[in-house]
C-alpha cells in the first residue's frame, strides 16, 4: 500500500527496480530514481520498515553509503540489492560523522574509491594520472561472453551482503585470495563473531557480477578474468605491437602484454597443435608466449575468449588429457572417444555412458578372452612420435599392391616386352601384344589360344581368382579400391 | 588472422631497417612480396671466424601463425657449418624450433644466426659430415668453411690448393659443386673423393 502511495507520489521516468534487504529477513522491492541521494532513499525506505530515516544505514558492496551520495554514482544495476540495516549502536554525533565523510572516502561506494591504477600491480610508476573508475572484466555465464564486471562484497562466513569492509582492497591479490580484507558483518555480527569464537576477525569475500544484464539474484555471479585489464600505461602488444585499450597481461614476472586478438590467435595456434599444457593444479593451460618460466594462466576461464567451437575443442582436449593422465582410457570406437576411468586391473571395459562398446583395455580391440592378438609392445608409447606399423597389414594396404595382385592373376606378360596382357583375352591378343611382329604374333597366337582356353576352364565366367568382380584390365588405373578395402575390412573385423 | 602476422612483420621490418646493425651492414632484410610472407635476409660472416667477409643470403618464410610460431628460415647461400645443412641450407637452431618465443623478432633471429656462425654446436648437428670434421679436425673444418665462404659468399680468402683439386675433378667430368662437396667431405683427400664420386 505504501509502495503504491509512493508510486503515485513520484512518477519515475527511468527508475531502478531495487531490492532492499534488511537484517530482519525482510526483502522489499522498490523503485528508486537514480537521481536521488542516499538520504532520500532512507526517507523513502525507513517508513516501510517502520523506522525513522536516521535509524537506517544503507550498505552496498562492502560500504555504508553516505547521505550525500546519489544512486547513479553507486554502479547499481536493475534488480540489484541494497542492504538496509537498523543502527543498533548509538549513532556518532552528527557533526563528527559529517566531517569524516567530507575528508575521506568514507561513505562513498566501492566503485568510486577503487581506481584502475591500484589494480595494475605496479606501483613504480608515479605521476598525476586521472583517477578513473576501476574496470573489471568477467566471463558472464548468462551472456556467455566477456563483459564488464562489478565487484561485490559479502561476509566470508554467512555470505550476507550486509557487510562493510575495514579497508579497500588494494590489488588483485586482496580480491582473489580469501581472508585478505577484514570487515564487519552487519547482518548478524554476534553470530558470525561467536561461531568464529572471536579467534579471527570476520573477513570479506569478494565476488563479481556481470554489469551488462539485469541481476538475476544473489547467485548470479561471473568469473573474474583478472588477466584482462585496461591498458592505462599504453603498453604495446607483444605480438602485433599495437596499443590497445584492453589487454591480456600474462602472469609472468615481466607481465608481458598482448592484445585480446593476439591472445586469441596465440590460443588458436597452440590449440590447433594441441600444445596446451596439462598443469597439475590449474588444468589445461598455456604459459606466456615470450617463454617466461612459471607463467601459466591459472584461471582457465580466460580461454572463454576463444570462439564457441574452439572452446568446445579445448574442453575435449583438456578432458582427454586429464583422462589419460589419470590412467584412464578413451573409447576406441570411431566417433565415440568417451573417456573412461576404470580400475587399473580391469581389462574388460564397457563404454557405459557412451556407445556401449565393450573392449579390451590392453589392445583396444573388442573384448576377448585370453591373450591379446597383437602383443602390447606393438602399441607405441605415448610421446613416441613414430607410428608403429604392422608389416603384414602395411604390405596389403598398399594402393598399387592390390592392382599388382589382380594384374598378376589376370594377365600374362607379353613374351617380348613383358607388358601384362589379359590371360583369357586371346580374342584381344591381336591388339594386346603390340610389340610382336606378324610372325611372332602368329606363333604366340596359337599358343595363347590354347592357354587361354585352358584358363577359361579353370576360371569359369563370373568367377575370377582374386575374388574381385567387375574388373577389366582397361580400368586398372581407376581401380575400385573401395571395394577391395571393404573386403579387407570384413576380414579384419572377423 | 593473418593480418597480425603481416602487421607484426611490417613493424619488425622497420625495426631492422632502423637498427644499428644495418648501419654497420651486419644484417639486412628485403621484402619479396606485398603480403609480408616471404622475405630475403642477409647476414655478414662474423669477424674472426671462417665466415668473415662473406655475405650469406637467407630465405625467410613467415607462417600465418607468426609470431606464435617461428619463421621458417634457411640459408640460400651454400655454407659449411655443423648446424646448417650443406645440401639444403636447413638450420638447426633451438629458437627456430621449440625455443621460439613470441617476443623474438626478425632482428633477433638474424643476430642469433650470426651468433650461430661464430659459435657452432657440433653436438647438436644438422650436417653430420661437417660436425664430424669439426670435432675431429678443426683446422680442416676452418679451411673448408673459409673456402666455401670464398666461393659462395664472396669471402676474401682464396685457397689455391682447394681450387686446384676441384679443377682436377672437374676435368674428369664432375660437376664443380659436387666435386667440392666430395672433397670437403673427405678432408680434401682427392683419391677418396674420386672413389666416392665414381663408385
Amino acid at each position: 500500500m505504501l509502495q503504491f502511495l509512493s508510486f503515485s507520489r513520484k512518477t519515475l521516468s527511468n527508475n531502478l527496480s531495487i531490492y532492499i534487504k534488511t537484517n530482519t529477513g525482510n526483502t522489499l522491492s522498490v523503485d528508486l530514481d537514480p537521481t536521488w541521494d542516499i538520504k532520500e532513499v532512507k526517507e523513502f525506505v525507513a517508513p516501510q520498515l517502520g523506522l525513522k530515516p536516521g535509524e537506517v544505514k544503507i550498505i552496498f558492496a562492502g560500504k555504508e553509503l553516505g547521505d550525500n551520495i546519489s544512486i547513479s554514482e553507486c554502479d547499481l544495476g536493475q534488480q540489484s540489492t541494497l542492504h538496509a540495516i537498523k543502527i543498533t549502536k548509538k549513532p556518532n554525533p552528527p557533526t563528527l560523522n559529517n566531517a569524516v565523510i567530507e575528508e575521506s572516502d568514507e561513505g562513498k561506494p566501492l566503485c568510486e574509491t577503487l581506481s584502475d591504477l591500484s589494480f595494475s600491480n605496479d606501483d613504480s610508476e608515479e605521476g598525476p594520472t586521472e583517477q578513473r573508475k576501476v574496470h573489471f572484466f568477467v566471463y558472464c555465464p548468462t551472456c556467455k561472453a566477456l563483459k564488464n564486471g562489478k565487484l561485490r562484497v559479502r561476509c566470508h562466513f554467512c555470505k550476507s551482503g550486509a557487510f562493510t569492509v575495514h579497508s579497500d582492497p588494494q590489488n588483485w591479490n586482496d580480491v582473489l585470495q580469501s581472508k585478505q580484507i577484514t570487515g564487519l558483518c552487519e547482518n548478524n555480527p554476534e553470530l558470525c563473531a561467536n561461531v568464529l569464537n572471536n579467534k579471527e576477525p570476520t573477513f570479506a569475500e569478494f565476488y563479481f557480477k556481470c554489469s551488462e544484464h539485469t541481476s538475476l539474484g544473489e547467485t548470479d555471479e561471473a568469473v573474474p578474468l583478472y588477466l584482462i585489464r585496461p591498458n592505462l600505461k599504453e603498453v604495446p602488444c607483444l605480438a602485433c605491437a599495437d596499443i590497445n585499450e584492453t589487454v591480456f597481461v600474462f602472469p609472468c614476472k615481466e607481465g608481458h602484454v598482448t592484445c585480446l586478438d593476439c591472445f586469441r590467435q596465440y590460443c588458436t595456434t597452440r590449440l590447433r597443435e594441441r600444445q596446451f599444457w596439462q598443469h597439475p593444479e590449474f588444468g589445461y593451460t598455456l604459459a606466456c608466449p615470450a617463454g617466461c618460466p612459471d607463467s601459466f594462466i591459472q584461471e582457465i576461464h580466460h580461454f572463454r575468449l576463444l570462439s564457441e567451437s574452439q572452446y568446445t575443442q579445448y574442453q575435449r582436449f583438456a578432458t582427454e588429457e586429464y583422462v589419460l593422465r589419470s590412467g584412464g582410457v578413451l573409447c576406441p570406437q570411431p566417433g565415440c572417444g568417451m573417456g573412461i576411468l576404470a580400475d587399473p586391473e580391469c581389462t574388460k571395459i564397457t563404454c557405459i555412458n557412451g556407445c556401449g562398446y565393450v573392449f579390451c583395455r590392453l589392445c583396444l580391440q573388442g573384448f576377448h578372452i585370453g591373450e591379446c592378438e597383437a602383443p602390447e609392445g606393438d602399441v607405441g608409447a605415448p610421446g613416441d612420435c613414430s607410428y608403429n606399423v604392422d608389416p603384414t597389414r602395411a604390405a596389403e594396404a598398399r594402393w598399387d599392391e592390390a592392382s599388382k595382385v589382380a594384374i598378376k592373376v589376370l594377365t600374362k606378360p607379353c613374351p617380348k616386352c613383358r607388358t601384362p596382357t589379359e590371360r583369357d583375352g586371346y580374342k584381344r591378343l591381336g591388339n594386346g601384344w603390340k610389340s610382336l611382329n606378324e610372325d611372332e604374333r602368329k606363333k604366340y597366337f596359337d599358343r595363347a589360344k590354347a592357354i587361354g582356353l585352358q584358363h577359361k576352364k579353370e576360371f569359369p565366367v563370373g568367377e575370377n581368382p582374386t575374388g574381385l568382380q567387375k574388373i577389366t584390365i582397361d580400368s586398372f588405373e581407376l581401380f575400385p579400391s573401395t571395394e577391395i578395402f571393404s573386403k579387407r575390412r570384413k576380414i579384419y573385423s572377423l | 588472422m593473418a593480418n597480425i602476422a603481416a602487421q607484426r612483420i611490417r613493424r619488425e621490418f622497420k625495426e631492422v631497417i632502423k637498427s644499428e646493425e644495418v648501419a654497420k651492414c651486419a644484417i639486412k632484410v628485403e621484402l619479396l612480396n606485398d603480403s609480408y610472407t616471404e622475405l630475403k635476409g642477409e647476414i655478414t660472416g662474423p669477424p674472426d671466424t671462417a665466415y668473415e667477409g662473406g655475405t650469406f643470403v637467407l630465405e625467410i618464410k613467415v607462417p600465418e601463425t607468426y609470431p606464435f610460431n617461428p619463421p621458417k628460415v634457411r640459408f640460400i647461400t651454400k655454407i659449411w657449418h655443423p648446424n646448417i645443412s650443406s645440401v639444403t641450407g636447413a638450420i638447426c637452431l633451438d629458437i627456430l624450433k621449440d625455443q621460439w618465443a613470441a617476443a623474438m623478432t626478425l632482428r633477433t633471429v638474424l643476430l642469433s644466426l650470426q651468433a650461430l656462425l661464430s659459435a657452432a654446436e657440433p653436438d647438436d648437428p644438422q650436417d653430420a659430415v661437417v660436425a664430424k670434421q669439426f670435432k675431429e679436425n678443426i683446422e680442416m673444418f676452418q679451411m673448408t668453411a673459409r673456402h666455401w665462404t670464398n666461393v659462395y659468399a664472396g669471402g676474401p680468402h682464396v685457397n689455391k690448393e682447394c681450387d686446384d683439386k676441384i679443377k682436377r675433378l672437374v676435368d674428369m667430368g664432375v660437376e664443380e659443386h659436387q666435386a667440392r662437396v666430395a672433397l670437403s667431405s673427405y678432408n680434401w683427400d682427392i683419391e677418396r673423393a674420386t672413389e666416392q664420386l665414381f663408385s
